[in-house]
């Protein structure tokens, strides 16, 4: 392979460690076969003549917008739709089950980190509106939110758009007929998230590495086959930062063969449950008085007086 | 024992290709021209599935599916998974094909993933994890 490429070795070293140092991801000295190929459209759709005038430009410049464009396209995962099923398992029959059952209406929020092209996030929107899904959420109503650095993937999770080759990947002719549309464009062979499919659904740009700390509290964050991809540093600060976002008693939800066994982060695994974390209620301490002791009174007619007095 | 597809479609091209992917996944493949033939071929060996273009020559997806169910009444056995991979993407014709009994339908042109992913939903690749691994 390494005679089709056209990358010169010292830019696929640059390469790697942008992609580590912006991403937390390590990338093997084995991929640059697929670097050259996910880099070679960017390069197309930036508009550079070639895949080296690019990676010039990114070095010689170091424009932040192109370095991040860089990034995620090498960072970009390969989706199916259902992916380990195991773990939305886990997800519909544990933890939402019980969410519903101690909230008993009102929304929940669900966060998919670092959700690339959607996949996921609406494989768990199917799922809530299956039977079985439907009776684990009870009167609670799911919304879920999907981040990810700025890319084109996440453009296209974002209108719930796929190409003929990922729509079949993982999602049953079934599920495609009732949730999907063909794209009706001339010529377009795509197919496009239906309407009712896409409520309760967003999606955010945003740095992974260093913008989780703006974010607002989640029931259940899903951060499901990535952490192999991360380096040792670059997980305990993902997963740190993750344990921040999920409100009390909320769960985070890893990949059903992922487990945080280095560090537990403050978090309790669920028996039976692989790759589902709880974060335990904060334990409330009794708050004694400083200074004034209560009084023995029992009622607030003085105060009153004395606010009437005064006002 | 392993499990036998038959794959019928007019092109040698698509059925070459589909068959070297399908025996990857472990089946033992038979392919057939047309739909007479295939039919023909289940009612001699017992097949554990089939995959069909839609518009064969001599019948259409869904008269195939009650020949199917003919030989299967007749002969005792099972009635076999069918999948359906064809050109056509329209809804309706995709339903069409879940109504009259496919069990998964795979639009035109496919890669092994596809396929795999398909058998998979199927309930083909059960009890082999490392095909189950990929979902």
């Amino acid at each position: 392979m390494r005679g089709a490429l056209t990358l010169k070795p010292t830019y696929y070293e640059a390469l790697r460690r942008l992609t580590l140092q912006l991403a937390g991801v390590r990338m093997g000295s084995d991929h640059a076969f697929l670097v050259e190929t996910r880099l070679s459209s960017l390069a197309r759709t930036e508009g550079f003549d070639s895949l080296d005038s690019m990676v010039e430009e990114l070095f010689a410049v170091g424009q932040a917008r192109l370095a991040i464009q860089v990034v995620s396209a090498l960072v970009e995962r390969d989706t199916h739709f259902n992916r380990d099923p195991a773990s939305f398992d886990a997800l519909f029959d544990v933890a939402l089950r019980d969410l519903a059952e101690k909230r008993g209406g009102g929304r929940i929020d669900l966060l998919s980190y670092g959700c690339g092209s959607g996949q996921d996030v609406y494989s768990v929107a199917m799922r809530a509106r299956a039977p079985g899904g439907r009776d684990a959420l009870g009167a609670t109503t799911l919304h879920i939110t999907g981040v990810d650095y700025p890319s084109q993937a996440l453009e296209r999770a974002r209108v719930g758009r796929y190409t003929h080759f990922e729509v079949q990947r993982g999602l049953s002719a079934r599920d495609m007929v009732s949730h999907f549309t063909p794209d009706p464009a001339p010529g377009s062979t795509d197919w496009v998230a239906a309407d009712h499919l896409r409520e309760n659904i967003s999606f955010q740009d945003m740095h992974l590495m260093s913008g989780s700390e703006q974010m607002d509290p989640y029931h259940v964050v899903m951060f499901r086959g990535s952490l192999d991809h991360y380096s040792k540093s670059a997980r305990i600060r993902v997963i740190r930062s993750l344990t921040k976002v999920l409100r009390p008693y909320g769960y985070l939800i890893l990949g059903s063969n992922e487990t945080l066994n280095d560090m537990s982060y403050g978090l309790e695994s669920i028996a039976g449950a692989p790759g589902l974390y709880r974060k335990p209620e904060p334990e409330i301490e009794p708050i004694l008085p400083e200074g004034k002791q209560p009084n023995g009174r029992t009622s607030f007619d003085g105060a009153q007086g004395r606010t009437s007095a005064t006002g | 024992m392993t499990r036998r597809c038959l794959i019928i479609d007019q092109s040698p091209m698509v059925r070459r290709v589909a068959a070297r992917i399908i025996r990857d996944l472990g089946f033992t493949v038979d392919e057939a021209r047309t739909a007479n033939e295939a039919l023909e071929l289940c009612e001699n060996h017992p097949t554990n599935v089939v995959m069909l273009d839609w518009k064969t020559p001599d019948m259409d997806g869904a008269a195939f599916i009650a020949g199917l169910r003919t030989i299967a009444q007749k002969t005792g056995t099972p009635m076999p998974t069918v999948l359906f991979c064809t050109a056509e993407r329209s809804v309706e014709q995709i339903v069409a094909a879940l109504k009259a009994g496919a069990n998964e339908y795979i639009m035109k042109p496919f890669d092994s993933d596809i396929i795999e992913s398909k058998f998979a939903l199927a309930g083909l690749l059960d009890g082999d994890p490392a095909a189950c691994a990929v979902l």
